[in-house]
């Protein structure tokens, strides 16, 4: 169970993507915005010294030299650059040294390198320039330092550096802190599931609140240890009360098997003991299959057996069922079913819920009293309700009374008390019906369910 | 137990040879041929002495794949199938001899006691279902209703001995005694005349005659039995419906 390295590296590897597109985005931008300035600026360069060229041509040929050298005064940072040569290329005024063989002549702006002589001396230079062949054959050429672009491009370029520098830094900053933030809840995560995996279930998957993937995956795993909790807690606690109540009939079935077989003298007198060892263990088999069949009716998350179960008919028939079996003990069963409500649902395991009911009521009912099985209304809900005169069940017990296996103790003579009502319980729950034992004189259970339209 | 009423209890023992609706062939031993598939060497050994010993001759194949060439081959009665072999499992067995149109009556045995598990067995071809840690009376019973499953007889009136029952005008009389029922009971003793001479469980009793799949925690089933017998069984009557001791219900024409 070792996540953290990998989850890790992996924060650190998705920072580092997103600065890399960051990086690659702004030299971009970084490159567009350079190539329309120096796109602007040589336009500018461009009109200014065709321009210049233009004037100088345009005027006398005589003075056209002194014009050059006008346009090359006042020139503190040297950009200037000018020439007037003949036509054998003899230079006659100016500061180009000579004209650049490469140089092409009434051709238009252009880049190239001329090599400059003034006081300083000598230095060849990256200029605009344009060359103009004058009407007597000279060639007058005036060309601008190309420095200004390139100093631009410099600062850019300087500026862009710097600035991915800092992201960058920035960048691994954002990332190690994301990373170590993960790997502190992997770490956390991990510790829990490490306890949780030791057995302690109440253990729970730590969460912020704030919504994130992260965070809606811990809760949803948390709910799913919550389920197992549950289903554990319930193995757990089936596993002791099958321990529980298989050991009282099978001590009883050892003890009169052990007794029998000291006692008894002839086989007539060994066959009574034979007899209640069966019974007993008859008991036995019919805890551990009341057990398994809750267990299946909790498990079932099906409902394709379903369909519209008409209700008052069902305790019509339960109370057929029973009736003869609460006449035997002088009980007065009747069943009230005026309302016809159907309900959807499975008609075996509904008829076994309303069995049990009117089971334990029968049961739990001493001679002479009545049982009720009633249909009714409450409001939108239907409500089938199973009543006896029985001694019923105290206030704290009513909860209690539903879960598994419980059983009032004043009842404990009687076998099946708290399997039955489980069962009817689960049957209840399965179908998303509620199940309620109502304070009244008597036991009073009642089942509410929303009725389907007829 | 409840109170029950006083009533004829005697100890049955069903022997096959002397099936009343058996008929044998003039020269061959008629011996009803059971074939047990269970892989459990000690249960098939119980189930199998039981059988015996009621005169029944038991093969027995311990998986699927022996099992299903056993049945094939031999000129079984019936089939007792474990629902869980190994290699081929038991509803596969029933579904193959089923698909090749062997009519043979199977009794499926399983430790899964689901209600599912039950309807699936059943879907599967096999005609009765019954969930381990049975008794091997209820098995016995079982195996017995099976071998005589009545036939669906057009007559509308079921007569044993005294005892006639008119399907029709839903009327019935002991001799010149006529016997108001109530439709349960009329329901029931319907059951307990198509199967006369048979041993009928409670269980059987439950899921046949009330269609109910579940097991109820009361003696239900003697009660009504009870009730029945009251009324088919007058006071100086000769008895009818016996009550046999923690096993069943049979109904019999007074000797």
């Amino acid at each position: 169970m070792r996540l953290p390295e990998f989850a890790g590296t992996s924060t650190f590897r998705s920072a580092l993507a997103i600065f890399g597109a960051l990086a690659a985005c702004t030299v971009l931008i970084f490159g567009i915005v350079l190539w329309q300035t120096s796109a602007y600026l040589t336009a500018n360069i461009d009109r200014l010294i065709s321009e210049v060229a233009r004037l100088a041509a345009a005027d006398e040929p005589l003075r056209q030299g002194a014009r050059v050298e006008d346009h090359l005064r006042a020139d503190p940072r040297r950009v200037k650059l000018g020439g007037l040569f003949d036509s054998a290329g003899k230079r006659l005024a100016g500061n180009v040294e000579s004209v650049p063989p490469e140089l092409h002549v009434d051709a238009g702006a252009q880049t190239t390198s001329l090599t400059r002589i003034d006081g300083f001396g000598r230095q060849t230079q990256s200029a605009r320039t344009v060359a103009q062949r004058l009407a007597d054959g000279r060639i007058l050429i005036i060309g601008r330092k190309l420095d200004e672009v390139n100093e631009i491009f410099e600062i850019v370029w300087t500026v862009a550096a710097l600035g991915l520098f800092a992201a960058l830094c920035v960048g691994l900053a954002a990332a190690a802190w994301l990373n170590i933030r993960s790997q502190r809840r992997i770490e956390e995560v991990n510790r829990r599931i490490q306890l949780i995996v030791a057995g302690e279930l109440k253990q729970r998957l730590p969460t912020t609140g704030n919504n994130d993937p992260f965070d809606r995956l811990a809760l949803l795993v948390n709910g799913m240890l919550d389920d197992v909790e549950s289903l554990i807690q319930n193995l757990v606690s089936v596993g002791d009360d099958i321990a529980h109540d298989l050991r009282t009939p099978l001590t009883r079935v050892r003890i009169g098997l052990e007794r029998a077989r000291a006692n008894a003298r002839s086989l007539s007198e060994l066959q009574p003991a034979v007899d209640q060892a069966i019974a007993g263990i008859d008991h036995a088999v019919s805890i551990v299959t009341a057990l398994l069949r809750i267990r299946e009716i909790e498990q079932t998350r099906r409902l394709v057996g379903f369909d519209d179960v008409k209700v008052a008919e069902l305790l019509r028939e339960v109370g057929d069922l029973y009736e003869p079996f609460a006449e035997d003990k002088r009980l007065a069963l009747t069943v009230k079913a005026d309302v016809e409500l159907s309900v959807r649902g499975d008609r075996d395991l509904l008829f076994e819920a309303v069995a049990n009911l009117v089971d334990n009521a029968v049961k739990f009912t001493p001679q002479g009293g009545r049982i009720e099985l009633r249909l009714g209304r409450q409001g939108e809900s239907g409500v089938v309700r199973v009543s006896d005169t029985g001694p019923g069940v105290g206030e704290g017990e009513r909860e209690l009374i539903v879960q598994r296996f419980y059983r009032s103790d004043r009842s404990r003579h009687t076998k099946g008390l708290g399997l039955g009502l489980s069962l009817v319980a689960a049957i209840v729950k399965l179908h998303g019906f509620r199940l309620s034992i109502a304070p009244a004189p008597g036991f009073v259970a009642e089942i509410a369910f929303q009725p389907t339209e007829p | 137990m409840p109170a029950f009423e006083p009533s004829p209890t005697e100890v049955y023992v069903s022997d096959a040879s002397s099936a009343g609706d058996q008929v044998c062939e003039p020269g061959t031993a008629c011996v009803r041929k059971v074939l047990l598939i269970e892989d459990d060497a000690e249960t098939a050994c119980e189930i199998s002495a039981e059988l015996a010993e009621r005169g029944y001759a038991v093969e027995w194949a311990a998986n699927g794949f022996d099992g299903l060439g056993k049945a094939r081959a031999g000129k079984t009665d019936i089939l007792i199938v474990d629902r869980m072999l190994p290699g081929l499992d038991g509803l596969s067995v029933i579904e193959t001899l089923r698909r090749e149109r062997v009519r043979t009556p199977v009794l499926v045995l399983s430790a899964l006691g689901a209600v599912d598990d039950r309807v699936r067995g059943l879907r599967s071809g096999g005609d009765d279902y019954l969930t381990k840690l049975f008794a091997l009376v209820e098995l016995l019973a079982r195996v017995e209703a099976l071998l005589r499953r009545p036939a669906e007889s057009p007559d509308t009136i079921l007569r044993v001995g005294p005892l006639e029952l008119d399907l029709l005008a839903r009327t019935a009389r002991r001799a010149e005694r006529a016997i108001d029922l109530l439709p349960r009971e009329f329901r029931l003793l319907e059951y307990m005349m198509r199967r006369q001479e048979q041993l009928l469980t409670r269980a059987m009793l439950f899921e046949e005659v009330w269609n109910y799949k579940f097991v109820p925690q009361s003696n239900l089933v003697d009660v009504h039995m009870g009730r029945l017998r009251r009324k088919i069984d007058g006071p100086n009557e000769p008895p009818m419906i016996y009550n046999v001791r923690g096993e069943g219900f049979v109904l019999r024409a007074p000797a």
